[in-house]
């Protein structure tokens, strides 16, 4: 720890108490019982740390930081590629090809050669697939960087798709798919999420019969086309060099080929799915979830509906939501919003876990405080809180350097400005009452949202007719 | 209950030990300041200053198994009710406050009697009393602030607040900017003098929907709860955490009380800070909020122990999902050194594709779906299990992955395990270790964990010698005493017969 050196920029700032007006507390209390809003802080030190961003001769972006602390190196890659470029009836395709990186062995080990160099190193590279990017995360040793970034490279750039690792990772995700209706959160967000995106990748997941399509070739093919060093991004910190950290990338990370050119990012999804869809599960417990299309990341709404969403249902306890299904009427143990803004489009939604009898209840109540946000409820109070929560905790987004190093690649990723986390405070900062009010307005219009119901729904009372008729679904089908 | 299964968890996955060599990178015991206030509260800090942060972890020597016959849940009960504020917090006017609320609870009992009567019960006198009941509960709302602590937190920039309650120990935390740990103390030593349980009857409702939500609608959690309940017939550890639906629907503010009451012994309550934070002042800011809690010793819960299991015990349970199993045996807490014997065979098992488990029977024999192993189910202060959980790949039955999971338990009473699959283990363990020094709240959680189960933080770097006393033959003698027919205990999730129609008839 004491050794650590970085490019830091040091801002002072006088992050001081919120309400500093009074330092004194009634005389009746002790010190230990003055009101907390009183209390008086130190001044705080917030160190924006920046990781180097270095472009390598193979056309990757090296995100670097160092970090003396532990003997270790931790590296974390982004891959342009993701499920939403399954094609269509092949459904699975990328995440399987994610899968055999990791298990399917190279050309030069085969693959239970490979599991057992990886659990002597104990450590292994983790490979996931979402829905518009594949990643990596590795961290080893030090003194073991030469191996892994070895064994890496090989998995990334060589893989040999073994044949009974191809077939037994289908019939791994075949098991996987005959579970999903087993956990009701789990199906009801699949579901959900399918029907968010109507016409669209997005909304198309895995099935038996697409798995059953794919083939070898199909997986050979969706790496050729994808996991190429153009179109990877990599963050690397910890226990080494920048020298070192750049040597080994070029080591062990080949050029791309000319011919090759960048995957571009896919286009936003058009339109979302709306009205209210039942799934019947004899369950005494109700998921109720809903949607819609949002600010994008790149919006300049994206503050003001940040805000909104805290003051919403994701600002913990005192958030409207939680506070009122929750606190006041005792309905729901989780219950709350989210917010996921992209670079091109965002996705705001509420949920609620309930039992069978206060299903309608707990939405009824969600409804009512969309509706009330919409129409100007929100407080200078509200407001303040949600900003001032908002600002304080920033501090946490440099909570370490790989976490660092690992969100400035991200935010490339995505196309973000490089000063996005600069100017976020200050964003944030100038979200006003009247931005509040007017991305409610804009964005949560009655009617355009999607509600699934999953539970006993036979049992429901019959659904408010300005829902609409809702739809009932079969999830197998 | 599954947030103290996670914790369990990850505390199984630190159970680790530190080599020579790597004990200059991080030394832990030259870093770690340990002081014990004058009343017996131990705090333990640590500085650590890339960020402007501070992680706060306290910890209290009291858990489900601590809760009176017939009050199951009382201790998770308590750690929601520690969320609603004190005389000073969340409060416009306490002293009329405070004749609301016993006028609610009085009320509250009432209604909650009659209810008692079940099927004799007067349903006009339960509506009366219900909407009485009502009206006192809004008239409440005129002195009481909600989520006051919550707000406090979360608008001085808190992160990751929460607590958690497991069967040996209740755990409260936060991080927040290093420049707020006055707020910490402020609010962490008021909540737990002078706490205030308001929207009690409410809370219920919401913890009856976290049951629904954990265990009810979860083929994991209803799997979890009926083998624990089998495998203890006597110790509490066999008791959901969450309590039981009869004991959690008529919970009195009474049975909060008195668990509440052994929080408020100094010796069982341990405080770790780690962050940047100057450790002069934060010991003197924490001596200052705390120092005055009375020193009265702890008073432990008189719990009858677990008889030696004299048979196999077997229980099938009905859910609409996918096969599932858990298999146990009984086995000696830490610090006996069989309990290290079975966190090296935990690895060997099932860590990783090349453990044995997961090698066999999703690799090669591919009969299963999933599986894994652990060691020190539910909790560590009393006795507990070696336990695996596994689920067959469709078309393979519960039934038969159970036979092959037992085979390879019978292989190592066989024969030695391999020195590579040891050293392997051990290499896996001492991964672990360094990886769980790389955050601040990771340290808090570790460190207070040890100190207060075990007495003694160090019980990590004492682990170092010990896990590296565990030889081949440890694990094939103590495969042989504890992994054997009489002390198993095997749970089932079949597809209920009316379930398995209507798939059967849907597909």
């Amino acid at each position: 720890m004491n050794s650590i050196r970085f490019s830091t920029k040091t801002i002072f700032l006088l992050v001081t108490a919120l309400m500093l007006a009074a330092c004194s507390w009634p005389k009746a209390l002790s010190r230990t019982q003055a009101s907390p809003d009183a209390l008086a802080y130190p001044p705080l030190e917030l160190k924006i740390v920046e990781p180097e961003r270095i472009a390598l001769k193979n056309g990757m972006a090296l995100f670097y930081l160092e970090d003396r602390e532990l003997p270790l190196v931790n590296l974390s890659i982004l891959v342009r590629t993701g499920s939403l470029f399954d094609p269509e009836g092949k459904e699975g395709m990328a995440d399987l090809t994610a899968y055999l990186l990791r298990t399917g062995g190279t050309e030069k080990i085969a693959s239970d050669k490979l599991d057992k160099l990886l659990a002597n190193l104990a450590t292994a590279p983790a490979f996931s697939m979402s829905l518009d990017s594949a990643s990596v995360s590795f961290s080893f040793l030090k003194d073991d960087r030469e191996i892994c970034f070895d064994l890496l490279s090989q998995m990334l750039f060589a893989p040999a798709f073994e044949n009974n690792k191809c077939s037994l990772a289908i019939s791994l995700k075949l098991e996987e798919l005959r579970r999903v209706a087993d956990n009701p959160q789990r199906l009801a967000f699949r579901e959900f999420n399918r029907l968010l995106y109507p016409d669209d990748p997005r909304g198309r997941y895995a099935t038996e019969a697409s798995l059953k399509k794919i083939s070898r070739d199909d997986l050979v093919d969706f790496h050729k086309t994808f996991f190429t060093p153009g179109n990877m991004m990599i963050a690397l910190t910890g226990d080494l060099s920048r020298e070192e950290a750049v040597r080994l990338v070029e080591k062990y990370f080949p050029r791309s080929q000319q011919n090759i050119k960048p995957v571009a990012p896919a286009p936003p999804p058009v339109k979302s799915g709306r009205g209210v869809y039942l799934v019947q599960k004899t369950l005494s417990q109700s998921t109720v979830v809903s949607g819609e299309f949002v600010a994008s990341k790149s919006d300049p709404d994206f503050y003001a509906f940040t805000v909104l969403d805290f003051i919403v249902g994701s600002g913990g306890f005192p958030s409207r939501i939680f506070s009122a299904v929750r606190n006041n009427e005792g309905l729901a143990y989780s219950a709350g919003s989210f917010y996921r803004a992209r670079p091109d489009y965002g996705v705001f939604g509420t949920y609620a876990f309930t039992k069978t009898e206060t299903t309608l209840k707990a939405i009824d109540l969600i409804d009512a405080i969309l509706l009330d946000v919409i129409n100007g409820s929100v407080t200078q109070d509200e407001l303040a809180w949600a900003k001032t929560s908002i600002l304080n905790s920033f501090i946490f987004s440099f909570e370490s350097p790989h976490q660092i190093a690992g969100r400035q690649m991200l935010l490339a990723y995505e196309g973000m400005p490089s000063d996005y986390m600069k100017t976020y405070r200050e964003n944030i900062h100038a979200v006003t009452l009247g931005d509040v009010e007017r991305v409610a307005r804009k964005y949560l219009k009655n009617g355009n949202r999607l509600v699934l119901i999953l539970g006993d729904t036979d049992r429901l009372d019959p659904l408010p007719d300005s829902w609409g008729k809702p739809i009932r679904l079969s999830p197998e089908e | 209950m599954l947030k103290s299964s996670r914790l369990a968890a990850f505390f199984a996955g630190c159970l680790v030990f530190l080599a020579a060599s790597w004990a200059l990178a991080f030394d832990l015991e030259e870093r770690v300041i340990k002081t014990r206030l004058k009343n017996g509260l131990t705090v333990l800090m640590v500085e650590r200053d890339f960020s402007p942060t501070v992680s706060l972890y306290i910890r209290f020597r009291v858990g489900a198994v601590d809760e009176a016959k017939g009050e199951t849940g009382a201790a998770h009960f308590l750690e929601h009710m520690m969320f609603k504020g004190t005389k000073t917090i969340g409060t416009k006017d306490f002293a009329a406050e405070e004749k609301v609320l016993a006028r609610i609870e009085q009320l509250g009992q009432a209604l909650d009697d009659e209810r008692k009567k079940g099927n004799a019960s007067d349903e006009k006198r339960i509506g009366e009393l219900s909407s009485r009941l009502k009206a006192l509960q809004d008239e409440h709302r005129r002195f009481y602030l909600p989520n006051e602590i919550d707000r406090l937190y979360t608008q001085n920039g808190g992160q990751d607040m929460n607590a958690s309650t497991g069967q040996d120990v209740t755990t409260y935390y936060v991080s927040l900017p290093a420049n707020k740990l006055e707020l910490w103390a402020r609010i962490e030593s008021d909540r737990l003098r002078n706490p205030v349980f308001r929207e009690f009857y409410t809370e219920r409702d919401v913890i009856m929907e976290e049951r629904r939500q954990r265990v009810e609608t979860s083929p994991d959690g209803a799997l979890y709860e009926a083998f624990m309940a089998a495998a203890y017939k006597v110790h509490p550890y066999g008791l959901p955490i969450l309590g039981l639906p009869e004991d959690l629907t008529f919970m009195s503010p009474v049975a909060i009380r008195a668990i509440h009451k052994k929080y408020l012994a100094a010796e069982n309550i341990v405080i770790a800070v780690v962050g940047d934070i100057d450790p002069d002042k934060t010991l003197s800011m924490i001596d200052r909020y705390f120092g005055a809690l009375p020193s009265s010793p702890p008073r432990p819960t008189s719990i009858s122990p677990e008889p030696p299991q004299d048979g196999q015990r077997r229980v099938n349970i009905s859910f609409d999902a996918n096969p599932s199993m858990i298999i146990g045996f009984h086995k000696p807490n830490a610090p006996s050194s069989d309990d290290y014997v079975f966190d090296v065979l935990e690895t060997i098992l099932a860590r990783g594709r090349t453990s044995r488990l997961y090698s066999k029977l999703v690799l090669d024999r591919q009969i299963a779906q999933s599986v894994s192993a652990y060691n020190g189910l539910p909790a560590s202060r009393y006795p507990n299990l070696f336990a695996i959980f596994a689920s067959p790949r469709h078309p393979h039955t519960g039934p038969e992955l159970e036979a092959a999971i037992l085979t390879e338990l019978d292989d190592l009473k066989q024969r030695p395990v391999t020195d590579e699959e040891l050293a392997r283990s051990k290499r896996q363990l001492k991964m672990d270790y360094i990886k769980s020094l790389n955050s601040n709240s990771k340290l808090a959680s570790t460190l207070s964990y040890y100190e207060l189960l075990m007495g003694d933080y160090r019980y990590f770097s004492n682990y170092v010698a010990e896990i590296d006393k565990v030889s081949a033959e440890d694990i094939q003698r103590a495969a042989a005493t504890y992994l054997n027919e009489t002390n198993r205990t095997v749970a089932h999730l079949v597809r209920s017969q009316e379930n398995r129609q209507k798939k059967a008839e849907h597909e």
